[in-house]
């Protein structure tokens, strides 16, 4: 299932090298249209990012520093009222919130999005066995999307997003509910892609286990900074930032299930 | 990547949403109890009212024949604005995916289509059982043809003012007062009430429980009905999401 199609989104430049997305200036302001019910959040800055092939980095943030509203921009989800996107390849995009059909099956909802992404029947029977033994949901591939635990649903929202070969994975808070088992499939599943070249970005409020990342960049005040040389800090009760967990366990994951 | 064409996505996604709205009992109970349930409420509401001069048949197939236009175009309505706004947000990871604005559209519309078929269909044994029709195939497509226009109706609304609430409500008041002016209940001497979404429609379903074709209202209802799916596609691609990013 090669993915060969390549394509620069917004992007008045050529991406340089290794670079396959990069983000220019970009800033993003929410208004309320309507007097009295909300106000003007100004929540990106001018940020801007860069990502290379192979290349793992982690974003992270406060609650409501805005990571969510950057991947919506970066995926194409949600405009910016300022900057450029540019990106190489294909995108694979796994939200926060599942969002998938709750009245489709697995194998249906696989059947739906690789069909969009342009994939015919025998790629898409390939992609979904192959992540559903990867993740373990293979059981669960005539079950409705609704009558799945959230750990399983979250396991179909991230295969949905990688079900394309994608060149740049972009993940936000992709282990969510995980299992440990599951939770390290996945970061073994991240190695395997990132030694064939593909980018990934993994939105978190924790990086916990570091070295897993080659770089991490903050997202605070509408701006990202590069704080992969900071020294890890305790969990200071503001929810965020690169922490060291200080009972080993990885925040999100359920390590008794 | 094989380059899956259009009528692939298109057919895909018609059983996908066809699937996803058969699958849930309630809504298809509902669709097919609540016909039965306006009907007969129509035409017991009407026993209460006496006989007018302007009338041409009694009050309770009158209220009948009513009930039936309101629930076909009611229950479509309320179909066709959840089938936009019950998914909205999967509906966006889908055309980031690939699906394009329009084939998204067609998609739900064959939903709304399915929808309008099994209200008219309903609406019409109900009829049948209760009421003297001359022409059954006819007014099967009265009914049907109300239901596509609040079907579409309902999606424009969904795609507008994309909130449960206050779209069903929006939908409640605009079919009720649609069916009571188009009925001919009570005379109105103004041309405005042909305007009305129900008005040609009405006339072709009333033709028909009579024995007599009204074909240029026929006509008009065809017209009337592809003009609105122009509006209500276009308003719809020009509101919904950006399409096709993720896949490259």
């Amino acid at each position: 299932m090669p993915n060969i199609e390549k394509r620069l989104r917004n992007g008045d430049s050529e991406l340089d090298g290794e670079v396959v997305l990069r983000a220019d200036e970009i800033s993003k302001t929410y208004e309320s249209v309507l007097p009295f019910v909300g106000r003007t959040v100004e929540v990106l800055e001018g940020a801007g990012v860069e990502i290379e092939a192979g290349e793992i980095v982690g974003i992270v943030g406060e609650n409501g520093a805005g990571k969510s509203t950057l991947m919506q921009i970066l995926v194409g989800a949600l405009g910016a009222d300022e900057g450029a996107v540019a990106v190489d390849g294909a995108v694979g995009w796994c939200p926060q919130e599942p969002l998938l059909y709750d009245r489709l099956t697995v194998r249906e909802t696989f059947r739906l999005f690789g069909t969009a992404y342009g994939m015919d029947d025998g790629e898409i029977a390939e992609a979904r066995d192959h992540y559903a033994d990867l993740l373990g949901f293979e059981q669960f591939l005539d079950y409705r999307v609704d009558h799945l635990s959230g750990g399983n649903r979250q396991k179909i929202n991230l295969s949905v997003a990688l079900m394309h070969d994608p060149d740049v994975l972009l993940l936000d808070e992709p282990y969510t509910g995980f299992d440990w088992e599951t939770y390290l499939a996945f970061w073994n599943l991240t190695e395997e892609l990132t030694e064939q070249g593909t980018a990934i970005a993994i939105i978190s409020h924790f990086v916990s286990e570091r070295e897993r990342f080659d770089r991490i960049v903050e997202l605070a005040d509408g701006v990202l900074t590069d704080v992969t040389d900071r020294e890890p800090e305790a969990s200071n009760g503001r929810g965020s930032g690169v922490a060291a967990s200080e009972d080993g366990s990885t925040p999100g994951v359920n390590a008794g299930d | 990547m094989t380059d899956v064409g259009r009528a692939d996505r298109i057919s895909v996604g018609v059983g996908a949403a066809v699937r996803a709205f058969l699958r849930e009992p309630i809504q298809v109970a509902v669709l097919l109890a609540l016909p039965l349930v306006v009907i007969e409420g129509y035409g017991y509401a009407m026993t209460a009212f006496p006989e007018f001069p302007f009338m041409e048949m009694n009050a309770e197939t009158m209220g009948r024949l009513n009930g039936a236009i309101y629930a076909a175009a009611f229950l479509s309505g309320v179909m066709g604005l959840f089938q936009v706004i019950s998914a909205v947000q999967a509906d966006e990871r889908l055309q980031l995916c690939g699906y394009s604005r329009a084939e998204l559209f067609v998609t739900r519309l064959a939903t709304v289509l399915a929808a309008s078929l099994i209200v008219a269909a309903v609406s019409l044994a109900v009829l049948l059982w209760r009421v003297d029709v001359a022409v059954p195939t006819v007014v099967f497509l009265a009914l049907t043809a109300a239901a596509l226009v609040y079907g579409l109706l309902g999606m424009l609304v969904g795609a507008v003012l994309p909130r449960a609430l206050e779209g069903s409500l929006v939908l409640v008041f605009l079919v009720d007062a649609d069916d009571f002016l188009s009925s001919g209940m009570v005379e109105i001497d103004t041309r405005l009430v042909e305007l009305f979404p129900l008005y040609h429609p009405h006339q072709v379903f009333q033709s028909a429980v009579d024995g007599s074709i009204a074909t240029g209202d026929a006509l008009v209802t065809g017209a009337y009905i592809l003009c609105l799916l122009g509006v209500v596609a276009a308003v719809y691609v020009r509101v919904t999401g950006n399409g096709g990013v993720l896949r490259g």
